[in-house]
């Protein structure tokens, strides 16, 4: 499971897959505050990545494979406590 | 290049022939929908073809012309000249993409964008249209923006500082930058894709970053499946390579080239746009000339530190003004190496070194250096301008977009290989085989010359003559046959699929196995056999082998194996079908074919398990019952058999109970050529073909004796009943001896049993060029044709299946 699904966590591991997202938008609706891990994650299909992008979850860890770092952290850096508020992307 | 490609290129070129054709003929007739019918569907096969090979930018320029005709067909959309130029246009390009596989084995990635251009404007052509049907509007040649690398990307801003130093490093290198923006439709999840991973994976990426829409949806009404995420990148790779790396999705990156020096610019714009405006760019101009200036002054007064203050003060704030506050601290270090000193050079140096950066046009005639971050690179300002035309160079003209895939006769490669009517063929195969036969008639000739006028020399000279003649006709003949020659493959290839299919829909597993693929045979005979062949196929799958469960039971493997092997012996080519299912029994044959009246009660008795087994082929056991124990969809193995014996072929079928079955066919590799034994009776001289013949004897009359009203002798331990060709025939004559009292016995083989022909004499084997009887005389079944001979008679063969 590439994605396992803790009270208030979802641990993202390796590859996480297109199929994965559904349950990921599920969970993010349903709960009110969340953390993602990303450590052990080496890549997301991308409608993860919109899902995650859209609900704003507190990055709990960042992903230890520092070219998804890099990728992820442009998008998925929100100020903290700011959930589904600010729109993040006044950068440019 | 493999077979299927092979023959992929020669039918596509045949489509697009048709295609031009057709659209042409549709000039004449707008209205015919047969032909509007008949184009659809060559353009819509020319697609479905294109789709097994990994051509996309085939495929999506067919696919747009496919829907482009079905609108026509439909009558969405009228059909017009442009239609049809648009659309010659498009097959044009096709064809150019077959030359360049036949040539290159590959599609050439830079096709990718005339392909979708091209897609673009066949379904623009559907729009319009529709729309503008009734006014007919002309202009529907749509010019989807060039992807020319105008402007720079005012997103370069957001890249880092660190990673634009590289580009630059890289660019300088020699290595083009391009600017990549990636919006993957929103189905692409559908598809399979992966835009993110696919974007990661760009050769040479520098830098990227992932665009969302603005404002994001609330999570409610977030649909996880539609791709609403867009890629930016930097990438340092080819755009060959990055065209050849986006070739599924051309439609939906847009490349451009990017010049090194707007890397350096937009150090000082924050905002990702120029933040001045032209008058404010003239103003800052004028500004900083006049700082200039009064840096230039060599006039040493007293103010002098307060005037290089005053200079440092004005250009921290136009740099602020401009949104570049970075440079206030290099201004300060300029300004205190410059109080040191007390001149304003390192002040100058700094705005000389700003100013050529704030000023492109500067930098390309060579006079200021990059700004202060790049200067450890190039150091020069001439590099810089080297920079800027070798971009220049790469941007791709915007000029260029319209060109024309139409090719002019002169530009066609020559083909390899030529398609001829068969007709054609045929018509030199007569020619040829009138002139075996009338060479045939020179040793006649020479013989006469001898014996008639008795002049030997000339009858020498003839036969000298006649050598060569039949050398080259004989060559000539094989040439000809050779024309004609196709390898069995044309008629294997499609088993693999009927194989999985059908096992698919048994619930069987089953390995194919194809061998001698390139077996060759006459054109008539490989598609003769390509019923049967797949009857027989089926017959194996359904009946032969068994479900996985049942095999595994009796200890076999679960996957069957069905092996199809071809492979030429000598004249005939051989094809065998051999399968490890639960064969056939013998004793159920028996047994039935006694039921349908097939065999007597005698020979029920008597015949061997091996010509029980064959008994299948037998006209009526494949019926009813049976049918569903060993054949299938209502078409018998009588069937086969008959397709079979059409085209002169043997057919052998064995079987081991729980071993499998072997079906083994015999065939000519050419029906052209029959060689004929000629026999002599009664005065009249008849053929007997070849593949019938099993021996020439002569019997000694007196071991000829009679079994009740046959005769009958013991040849090699077995009984051959023999039967006179007068009397089958109906002459009224005796069967002639020799002076020894012999008889000649051609002994003969008629489907498994031997039966010796009484006749008078044996003359030679000739190849003929057999005939089927025509007219009044089709309807004699004893001939199954006739030849012409040498001496100019005719010679009747014999169809001795029919006679005895």
């Amino acid at each position: 499971m590439p994605i396992e699904f803790k009270k208030t966590q979802a641990v993202f591991s390796e590859v996480v897959n297109v199929d994965d997202a559904e349950a990921l938008l599920g969970w993010l609706q349903k709960k009110s505050s969340t953390k993602v891990s990303l450590s052990a994650c080496t890549h997301l299909h991308p409608a993860n990545l919109q899902v995650l992008m859209a609900a704003k979850p507190r990055i709990a860890s960042w992903p230890t494979d520092a070219n998804l770092r890099a990728w992820l952290e442009s998008v998925l850096k929100f100020e903290q406590g700011d959930h589904y508020g600010k729109d993040y992307s006044n950068r440019g | 290049m493999n077979p299927l490609l092979e023959q992929f290129l020669s039918e596509a070129r045949d489509f697009l022939q048709g295609i031009g054709e057709k659209l042409m003929q549709l000039e004449q007739a707008p209205g015919d929908s047969g032909l509007m019918n008949e184009l659809f569907r060559l353009v819509h096969t020319l697609k479905g073809n294109s789709g097994l090979f990994e051509f996309p930018e085939m495929t999506r320029v067919l696919h747009a012309g496919e829907d482009l005709m079905d609108a026509v067909k439909d009558g969405r959309v009228g059909y017009a000249q442009d239609l049809a130029d648009q659309l010659l246009d498009a097959m044009d390009f096709v064809g150019l993409l077959c030359d360049e596989i036949e040539s290159a084995g590959r599609i050439d990635a830079s096709r990718a964008a005339d392909s979708v251009r091209l897609a673009e404007a066949l379904r623009a052509l559907i729009v319009s249209h529709a729309a503008a049907d009734v006014v007919a509007s002309e202009d529907n040649a749509p010019s989807p923006p060039p992807p020319t690398a105008e402007g720079a990307p005012p997103s370069l801003a957001d890249i880092p500082e660190a990673i634009r130093v590289e580009a630059f490093r890289r660019a300088q290198d020699g290595d083009p930058l391009h600017w990549l923006v990636y919006t993957p439709v929103a189905e692409c999840f559908y598809q399979g894709d992966d835009p993110f991973f696919q974007a990661r994976q760009t050769p040479d990426l520098l830098w990227g970053d992932i665009v969302a829409p603005e404002p994001w949806p609330k999570l409610a009404e977030l649909d996880a499946y539609r791709c609403v995420l867009g890629f930016r990148l930097l990438t340092a790779a080819p755009r060959e390579v990055l065209d050849e790396y986006y070739r599924y999705v051309p439609d939906q990156v847009r490349i451009s080239a990017v010049a090194p020096l707007l890397l350096a610019t937009p150090q000082g714009i924050p905002n990702g746009g120029p933040v001045y405006s032209e008058e404010d760019a003239v103003a800052f101009e004028a500004i900083l000339v006049a700082q200039r200036r009064i840096l230039l002054l060599d006039d040493h007064p007293v103010w002098q530190t307060g005037r290089l203050k005053a200079v440092a003060g004005v250009l921290v704030n136009c740099f602020k003004a401009t949104g570049d506050p970075e440079a206030a601290g290099e201004i300060e270090a300029a300004l205190a190496q410059s109080l040191a000193t007390g001149d304003g050079v390192p002040l100058l140096a700094w705005l000389d070194a700003r100013h050529g950066d704030m000023q492109p046009s500067a930098a390309q005639m060579g006079q200021a250096p990059v700004s202060t971050g790049l200067a450890a690179i190039s150091p020069d300002g001439t590099t810089t301008a080297k920079g800027v035309t070798s971009v220049m160079a790469a941007a791709p003209a915007a000029g260029d977009e319209t060109t024309k895939f139409g090719r002019r006769a002169e530009d066609q490669p020559g083909t390899k290989s030529l398609k001829v009517d068969q007709v054609k063929i045929d018509h030199l195969m007569n020619l040829i085989g009138e002139m075996v036969v009338s060479k045939n008639a020179l040793p006649y000739l020479a013989h006469r010359a001898e014996n008639q006028y008795g002049v030997r020399e000339l009858s020498r000279e003839i036969k000298a003559q006649y050598a060569v003649i039949n050398r080259i006709a004989e060559e000539m003949q094989d040439a000809i046959m050779q024309v004609r020659m196709m390898p069995v493959s044309f008629v294997f290839q499609r088993f693999p699929r009927l194989v999985r299919d059908t096992s698919r829909k048994l619930g069987k597993e089953v390995n194919l196995v194809l061998e001698g693929e390139e077996t060759e045979a006459d054109k008539n005979i490989i598609e003769a056999l390509a019923d049967p062949l797949i009857h027989i196929i089926r017959n194996s799958l359904d009946h032969g082998l068994e479900t996985p469960d049942v095999r595994r039971a009796c200890g076999k493997p679960t996957v069957a194996t069905l092996t199809i092997r071809a492979a030429q012996e000598a004249d005939r080519v051989v094809i065998e079908i051999i399968d490890d299912g639960k064969g056939i029994d013998p004793g159920v044959i028996k047994r039935k074919a006694y039921e349908k009246g097939v065999i007597n009660e005698a020979t029920l008795e008597r015949i061997s398990d091996q010509e029980a087994i064959n008994l299948v082929f037998a006209a009526g056991l494949s019926t009813a019952e049976v049918v569903s124990d060993l054949s299938g969809r209502g078409v018998g193995m009588d069937v086969v058999r008959t397709a079979v014996e059409k085209i002169h072929g043997d057919i052998l079928l064995e079987s081991e109970v729980g071993k499998g079955t072997r079906l083994r066919i015999s065939l000519p590799l050419s029906m052209a050529v029959t060689k004929v034994m000629i026999i002599e009776s009664n005065q009249q001289i008849f053929g007997v073909p070849m593949d019938h013949v099993v021996e020439t004897v002569r019997v000694p009359r007196g071991d000829i004796f009679a079994i009740k009203h046959c005769q009958a002798t013991m040849l090699r331990g077995r009984i051959v009943p023999f039967k006179a060709l007068n009397v089958l025939l109906g002459l009224p004559a005796e069967p002639k001896a020799n002076a020894d009292d012999e008889l000649a016995v051609l002994v003969v083989r008629v489907g498994g049993e031997t039966v010796g022909l009484l006749v008078d004499n044996f003359r030679e084997a000739v190849d003929i060029i057999q005939k089927p009887l025509s007219g009044v005389l089709s309807s004699l079944a004893a001939y199954s044709g006739s030849a012409l001979m040498g001496d100019g008679s005719v010679l009747m063969v014999l169809n001795v299946k029919e006679i005895v």
